[in-house]
């Protein structure tokens, strides 16, 4: 999962290519310590900061995605024709 | 009669040498599908044991036409053959045919030349004991749920939002299309991973298992998805095969399996970790919606827009609540400073007091001094007597007569001169 220090290291490009259920998870996460107690006003712009790239990066993926189709070995297949 | 006696009568013109081993190549004889059929019926009518069958199965699909015929298919778990029970046979027969039932028939084998199909004319009918297919599915239900392989507290939950999903299914046909568009429509997200096989015919319980095998090894799957489109019992026959059933129950991760149509229940249907009425239904119970994730991934934004204003208006609230509390603390400043104004008055008033006490003291004092003065001693009718030398008399025997006395009384003095004295005279003045 990215933490905090990753996600600054990452460009807008390289986070929008992880797992778009690991962006959702870690938006999710970064939302919650925004709306719990104790931070301060600095570090709730910062995590807001991460929220908007976060959320640009889901976007950016659900807009990019294309379904991707790997097939296994095409032994077996032969013979798919019905038998009598 | 023989075979050779039929074939002679069908060909137009008999083989130049049918009997040479050898024989001379001729060019093709192109026969008419009348004369095909013809030769295929004469064929079945000549095999004795043809004639006279005895055939157990389970009657599938049986009509009744207004003819009052009946007409079926008979059938066990890998082949099929159609019957015909005429009017006059189903009159007298034991039994009335019904989809499903196990029966045992007697009678011949004859090919129906208007269609090119063989057929199974049936003159006796009767109900066989268990052994049919509904009998087989009942007890390996109950023998693998007796296993635990259908209990509850097996299924795992699917993925929610899985990265790659495994499937198991043919690659032709209407199934790997119909899971393929609803995965692109729905979650475009995932990988899909196909691992093709055959789903009907006896090779295909093997088959499916090794494709389902071949999921299982691969590492990073969250779902497998095993489905197969509609058919008859016989064609999902294979989805109720002992070795298909373990295998499902055995899948390395949680798996979905999608078989026929909804009333269609398998028993790797009661194997799998969730039972899908449809194969794209499967495919749907494996994904969540990528539209819905979208709108929760917007209000994942808003909640933190939402939160980082709340948190700034919070902070306001904050520095206003706090220039409020300085602000409040000037009223105790006064508060202070009338305190120490009232102290002081107090201080004030309490020197005051004490010097009006003293002055009081001082008064009372002079009064006692008053009273204590000669003075007022000599106003009460007092009066002092003074020898020539000035010293106070107290005795009479300490002047003599001639001496000079000076009295002092309270205005005035007397000079006087003393007669004579006497020792004793003061207790005239005290009666």
């Amino acid at each position: 999962m990215i933490d905090d220090a990753q996600l600054d290291a990452l460009s807008d490009r390289q986070l929008a290519e992880r797992p778009f259920d690991e962006l959702v998870v870690v938006l999710q996460q970064t939302v919650q310590r925004l709306e719990g107690g104790s931070i301060g006003l600095e570090e709730s712009i910062r995590l807001y900061k991460h929220g908007l790239r976060l959320h640009a990066a889901c976007e950016t993926r659900l807009r990019e995605a294309e379904l991707t189709i790997t097939e296994l070995g095409r032994r077996g297949v032969t013979g798919a024709e019905p038998e009598g | 009669m023989a075979p050779d006696a039929a074939q002679g009568s069908l060909w137009d013109e008999p083989q130049r040498a049918p009997e040479s081993p050898h024989p001379v190549r001729a060019s093709p004889r192109i026969l008419r599908v009348t004369d095909l059929n013809r030769r295929v019926r004469s064929l079945l009518d000549a095999d004795a044991i043809l004639a006279d069958v005895w055939v157990e199965g389970e009657v599938s699909q049986p009509s009744f036409p207004p003819s009052g015929h009946c007409f079926f298919t008979l059938k066990d778990a890998n082949s099929q053959v159609r019957a015909a029970l005429f009017r006059e046979e189903l009159t007298r027969a034991a039994v009335r045919p019904t989809h499903g039932m196990n029966v045992i028939i007697h009678g011949r084998v004859r090919a129906y030349e208007l269609q090119g199909v063989y057929q199974l004319y049936v003159d006796t009918i009767t109900a066989a004991g268990a052994g049919d297919l509904h009998a087989q599915y009942e007890a390996l239900r109950n023998e693998l749920a007796a296993a635990g392989l259908f209990e509850e507290g097996r299924k795992r939950p699917i993925a929610r939002w899985p990265r790659r999903i495994g499937v198991v299914t043919s690659p032709v046909g209407a199934v790997w299309r119909d899971i393929t568009n609803v995965l692109r429509r729905r979650y475009p997200l995932a990988v899909l991973v196909l691992s093709p096989t055959v789903v009907q015919g006896t090779t295909a319980a093997p088959a499916i298992v090794r494709a389902l095998q071949r999921l299982y090894a691969q590492p990073d799957l969250d779902t497998i998805i095993l489905a197969r489109g509609g058919g008859s019992l016989e064609d999902l026959w294979s989805f109720n095969d002992e070795r298909v059933v373990r295998a499902v129950a055995g899948a390395s991760v949680p798996i979905i399996v999608g078989v026929g149509h909804e009333s269609d229940v398998t028993l790797a249907d009661f194997a799998a970790d969730l039972r899908a009425p449809t194969p794209s239904a499967a495919a749907e119970l494996a994904t969540p919606d990528v539209t819905q994730l979208g709108t929760v991934v917007v209000r994942l934004r808003d909640r933190a827009t939402a939160a980082l204003l709340g948190r700034a208006a919070e902070r306001r609230r904050f520095v206003d609540a706090e220039r409020r509390a300085l602000v409040g603390l000037a009223p105790d400043i006064d508060a202070a400073r009338q305190r120490t104004s009232d102290l002081l008055d107090r201080g004030a008033r309490a020197v005051d007091a004490r010097v009006a006490r003293r002055r009081s003291l001082v008064e009372s004092a002079n009064g006692t001094l008053r009273t204590l003065s000669p003075m007022a001693t000599l106003a009460r009718g007092y009066a002092v007597a003074l020898t020539a030398d000035r010293r106070i008399l107290r005795d009479a025997g300490d002047v003599a007569a001639g001496e000079p006395l000076q009295v002092i009384v309270a205005r005035g003095r007397v000079e006087a001169r003393v007669e004579r004295t006497s020792a004793d005279g003061t207790e005239e003045l005290l009666s």
